[in-house]
């Protein structure tokens, strides 16, 4: 699911460790990631917040506007009430449509290069203890940083 | 008048005793298959995001938003909408906090705290306060609801009696049996259970909410306009379908009560759209599915369903007003709880005479009655996880518990806070603690989302900012509340009848507005900022890097078994 197809660690609760956190922390997908989803975030925030105290503001202080009829007894205050529940369906659709389009291919490429470089150290470290004359038998090849 | 023929209330028994059944037996599989802590707080992860977005409907739709605004719009008009309206928006919070959330924590709110305060058991404490706080008002609400809705369902008033019971002891009968039951369910099936208990109940509440809403469309020519033209002519006042009703009333002549009106109602709007996403029920099964996809899957689930319920609450309340009369509904009971089932009744009737409202009427109580069972069991498990994982796992054994030990320590857990709720219940039987629902939403609000937030997208958030944060909000929503009118010294200006909590002649009220949520709110967030801001110590710029890798791009998250 997440991620579609990249690989992903195995369960429990591995740790970023520090030095892979800052290699991806400066990585330009990383901080277009960061910046896109804060941009994303705020922007739904102020709307839907704006757009909700908006409509509170209304039913507080403009009860004569919103008492009136739009079509049989059905009044400017149902009409904005029934739309709150539009425009809260339409954010949530708006927010995942971005999030699968923008969002998610960006995690993934940088899950799968994480994923990529304890490969390539994990074999490294495989063919240094070969090199070495380690007891390589023990350990894991390829099995990923523990 | 419902029914209170001995048929209906034995049906509605007999159906409640088929969910129990049902929901035992779950239990007994949920049994069988949790082992691990992960099976135990988080359903081993292993939930669909469709199901959990069911199940965290199900955590939502209390019965106090049933019955309570269904009864709120029959006999206030429009303003009952106002609240659904609220607990819907709110949803957008949770949906963009849900996947930051679930990839970084484990199991808690305190989890995702945790890495911007790695070596301060404090907050995991001050988490561990604030969720059982908030989970026990909560809990105390829906308990004290189920033992009224009781008397009333099974149509038992003062004097009479039922099965040999009197009211008095029918609802404290109630209170204990239903918090058998949720300490049952969350001791032995942990949140396996829970989920499918809430699953069920979700289901049945959506499907007979759209059955009533159908009868009760069918009755005006599935004609929304005709509907609210009846439900207004009914009830026989002007403003019945505009804001205004209940919540910011003017009051002429006065201007100083209008604004403080109007203040009091936008604090209630406020509360109840910031809260969802720092309850401790809901943030909980922010862990329950494999990864942070399935999490937005599942929260837009519940927006999906929550939104399609909300909705038809109008129906229910208008409904009501125009079918049963505010005059019916307030001799049942004068908050309105009762009008969804005296719809029901009405509607069944309507349809097949005596035996249909009997039929119909059973039907929805043993609804009720699962909705209130599933959200008390959501909470209970809540508070315990947060309890057993947090202070005594990572406060009393230093983050290094037996994962059977802390498991062991929830079970126990569990059964405690259930048996305070269920004694605190008890004793507050009489009492109207409608007002603790709202209380619960400004707290978490308070308390809970200036921590998370901060901690998600603060980069100088301090540990101390985060004690400060939940202390504070918290602190200043009880104390805001015990000085507020629901405490003390509100008098109905007409009648001069007592409308607050303790007995007349008691007035230590200070804060005017009912609901703390416009000053605890900003109160929380400003502790804050003020903790981070004045403590010497520096933020962990590690702990923020992990945490915006870890929650962004999900690596190194919590991963299913």
């Amino acid at each position: 699911m997440a991620g579609g197809s990249a690989p992903r660690p195995r369960r429990g609760s591995e740790r970023v460790g520090g030095h892979e956190c800052s290699i991806i922390v400066g990585d330009r997908r990383f901080r277009l990631l960061k910046k896109r989803f804060r941009r994303l975030t705020s922007v739904l925030v102020v709307v839907f917040l704006g757009w909700y105290l908006a409509y509170i503001g209304l039913s507080a202080f403009a009860r004569g506007f919103m008492a009136r009829p739009v079509i049989g007894n059905v009044n400017v205050a149902l009409v904005l009430g029934m739309l709150q529940f539009v425009s809260t369906f339409l954010l949530a659709w708006y927010y995942s449509r971005y999030a699968r389009r923008r969002l998610d291919p960006l995690s993934a490429q940088i899950r799968q290069e994480v994923e990529r470089r304890r490969e390539a150290y994990a074999r490294m470290m495989a063919e240094r203890q070969l090199l070495e004359g380690w007891n390589a038998a023990d350990e894991t090849a390829g099995g990923g940083r523990r | 008048m419902i029914s209170t023929t001995g048929d209906g209330r034995v049906l509605t028994l007999a159906l409640f005793v088929v969910f129990i059944a049902i929901t035992l037996g779950v239990t007994f599989w949920a049994r069988a298959n949790t082992r691990s802590a992960d099976d135990f707080y988080a359903g081993g992860r292993a939930f669909s995001g469709v199901q959990n977005g069911v199940a965290l409907a199900g955590d939502y739709m209390s019965a106090a938003s049933f019955l309570g605004i269904a009864g709120l719009i029959a006999l206030s008009g429009y303003d009952g909408f106002l609240y659904s309206i609220g607990f819907l928006v709110a949803w957008l919070l949770s949906l963009l906090l849900v996947e930051m959330m679930r990839n970084a924590g484990r199991f808690t709110m305190a989890d995702v705290l945790s890495y911007r305060a790695r070596s301060r058991p404090k907050v995991r404490t001050a988490a561990a306060v604030s969720t059982v706080t908030v989970s026990v008002f909560y809990l105390l609400a829906q308990m004290v609801g189920a033992g009224a809705l009781v008397s009333l369902l099974l149509g038992i008033h003062a004097g009479d009696s039922f099965l040999g019971l009197s009211a008095e002891a029918a609802k404290t009968l109630t209170i204990v049996g239903v918090g058998i039951m949720m300490i049952f369910y969350v001791m032995f099936g942990g949140m396996k259970a829970t989920t499918w208990v809430q699953i069920i109940k979700a289901v049945l509440l959506i499907v007979s909410t759209a059955v009533l809403t159908v009868l009760v469309l069918s009755r005006f020519g599935f004609n929304l306009s005709t509907m609210l033209g009846a439900a207004a002519d009914a009830s026989g006042s002007a403003g019945f379908l505009q804001p205004g009703g209940r919540y910011g009333q003017d009051v002429r002549g006065d201007t100083v009560r209008t604004v403080l009106n109007k203040l009091d109602f936008i604090s209630l709007a406020l509360a109840l759209v910031l809260g969802t996403a720092g309850l401790p029920h809901i943030v909980g099964r922010f862990f329950t599915v494999p990864d942070a996809r399935a999490a937005r899957r599942s929260v837009n689930w519940a927006i999906g369903l929550v939104g399609v319920f909300y909705l038809m609450t109008l129906a229910l309340g208008f409904g009501a007003a125009a079918l049963v009369g505010q005059r019916a509904i307030s001799e049942q009971d004068p908050a309105g709880n009762t009008a969804a089932l005296q719809l029901a009744h009405e509607l069944g009737s309507h349809l097949g005479g005596r035996l249909g409202g009997d039929l119909l009427l059973a039907f929805i109580g043993a609804v009720a009655f699962a909705t209130i069972l599933a959200v008390v069991s959501g909470l209970v498990l809540a508070s315990s996880t947060s309890l057993a994982h947090d202070y005594f796992g990572h406060v009393l054994m230093l983050g290094r518990p037996r994962e059977s030990q802390e498991v062991a320590v929830a079970r126990i857990s569990a059964f405690l806070i259930g048996s305070l709720a269920i004694m605190l219940a008890v004793v507050a039987r009489n009492l109207n603690v409608a007002f603790l629902v709202a209380l619960a939403f400004a707290m978490a609000a308070s308390a809970n989302l200036p921590a998370i937030v901060l901690s998600l997208f603060w980069k100088r958030f301090t540990a101390t900012g985060a004690l400060a944060g939940i202390y504070g909000g918290l602190g200043s929503s009880l104390v805001l509340v015990l000085l507020s009118p629901v405490v003390s010294g509100k008098v109905d200006p007409v009648t001069g009848q007592n409308l607050s909590l303790l007995p007349e002649g008691v007035d230590f009220q200070l804060f005017p507005l009912e609901n703390p949520g416009l000053v605890s709110i900003p109160f929380g967030f400003l502790c804050a900022f003020a903790g981070s801001w004045l403590s010497k110590e520096k933020a962990e710029p590690q702990g923020y890097d992990e945490l915006s890798v870890r929650s962004l791009t999900g690596l190194g998250s919590h991963r299913p078994a």
